[in-house]
């Protein structure tokens, strides 16, 4: 089972690509299923991709990179078991560290067979400017840019070329080391590449 | 309404300043709604919560989402501060008497206190202009 990440802060457009994503791995004969962590003990997340008939556990109660990773474990466990995934795809809180999911799933990745894809932190290039000028939210952006290895500058259809051009700076000099994608769950614009990643790239752990 | 306790506990630093508060419950009312009002409903929920949390002093609407669900479909709506663009989505079906309702308010920047009030008082008013009775069927 392949884990992924699609990270990122609130409102980046996490379930919008997570929804078109999964549909585009189905269509290839993969077999997903996702894992969803919404802030606060109301799961409206998990319960909109049920509708979408995704196969989708939700995990409530606190944030999974920090209060309820143990539920993550033990779920994990349970869907490598019961279910078989190819990939499982984790859509965490808008305020979790990706590096901290990692972490904690690697105590459980040494007990099933699990391997790591990318972690794809979306960026959302209409609200970029506004995130790096307060001080604690520049903190956790910045800190969820390092932990990526793929930067998607997301809502590039809504955004001008000169606030694409400027989070891509800025996200580039967070985390030299990512590789850094527009896209536009959206419109489309981009999801291929992120396709081509999710089915494509492992890495390590 | 039921409240939940869905508050962030501060136990990774990256969520400093970030609070959340959701609630879940049933509302009905009399006359049958259609899907366009119940549409303009959940449009009008968003745009009332985000307005009073800025008002409040929120540095940044995190995000809002609501998901409403009953016997003939169901919406999402969502926003991230700006009027202009509050989505609601989903499958609309026939008038209905009563619904599921679940709201989340995730903010950046104000007290939690604060996002409960600016939830709840948004929640109710909109409710009653619309002549939703709150708490029926509540949710323990």
């Amino acid at each position: 089972m392949k884990l992924v990440q699609i990270a990122g802060y609130l409102g980046s457009g996490k379930t919008t690509l997570i929804l078109a994503l999964s549909k585009n791995l189905a269509e290839e004969g993969i077999k997903v299923a996702i894992l969803v962590n919404d802030v606060g003990e109301v799961p409206v997340d998990g319960k909109v991709m049920e509708e979408y008939g995704l196969a989708v556990k939700d995990i409530g109660g606190g944030c999974i990179c920090c209060q309820v990773a143990g539920n993550m474990r033990k779920t994990l466990g349970l869907l490598a078991k019961n279910y078989e995934p190819d990939v499982t795809i984790i859509e965490p809180t808008g305020v979790a560290v990706p590096s901290a999911i990692k972490e904690a799933v690697g105590l459980e990745a040494s007990k099933t067979k699990i391997t790591f894809g990318p972690i794809i932190v979306l960026f959302d290039t209409t609200r970029a400017e506004k995130f790096l000028n307060y001080d604690t939210l520049k903190r956790l952006v910045s800190t969820q840019l390092r932990d990526a290895d793929i930067i998607a500058l997301n809502k590039v259809d809504a955004a001008s070329k000169e606030k694409i051009k400027d989070s891509k700076e800025s996200a580039h000099l967070i985390n030299p080391k990512a590789k850094i994608m527009e896209l536009s769950s959206h419109t489309g614009e981009g999801l291929g590449s992120i396709v081509d990643a999710v089915r494509d790239l492992t890495v390590g752990d | 309404m039921k409240p939940f306790n869905g508050f962030i506990k501060p136990k990774s630093p990256a969520h400093e300043e970030i609070n959340s508060y959701g609630l879940s419950g049933s509302v009905a009312r009399k006359k049958a709604i259609n899907y366009k009002e119940l549409r303009r409903f959940a449009a009008e929920l968003m745009t009332t919560i985000s307005q009073s949390l800025l008002r409040y002093g929120a540095k940044d609407i995190g995000h809002i989402k609501a998901y409403i669900e009953h016997d003939n479909g169901f919406l999402h709506a969502d926003t991230l501060g700006d009027p202009a663009d509050v989505t609601v989505k989903g499958r609309d079906g026939e008038p209905v008497n009563h619904f599921r309702l679940v709201v989340n308010s995730v903010i950046y920047g104000v007290a939690k206190e604060t996002v409960i009030e600016a939830t709840e008082s948004s929640v109710t008013s909109v409710l009653l202009k619309y002549r939703f009775e709150k708490d029926l069927n509540r949710e323990e």
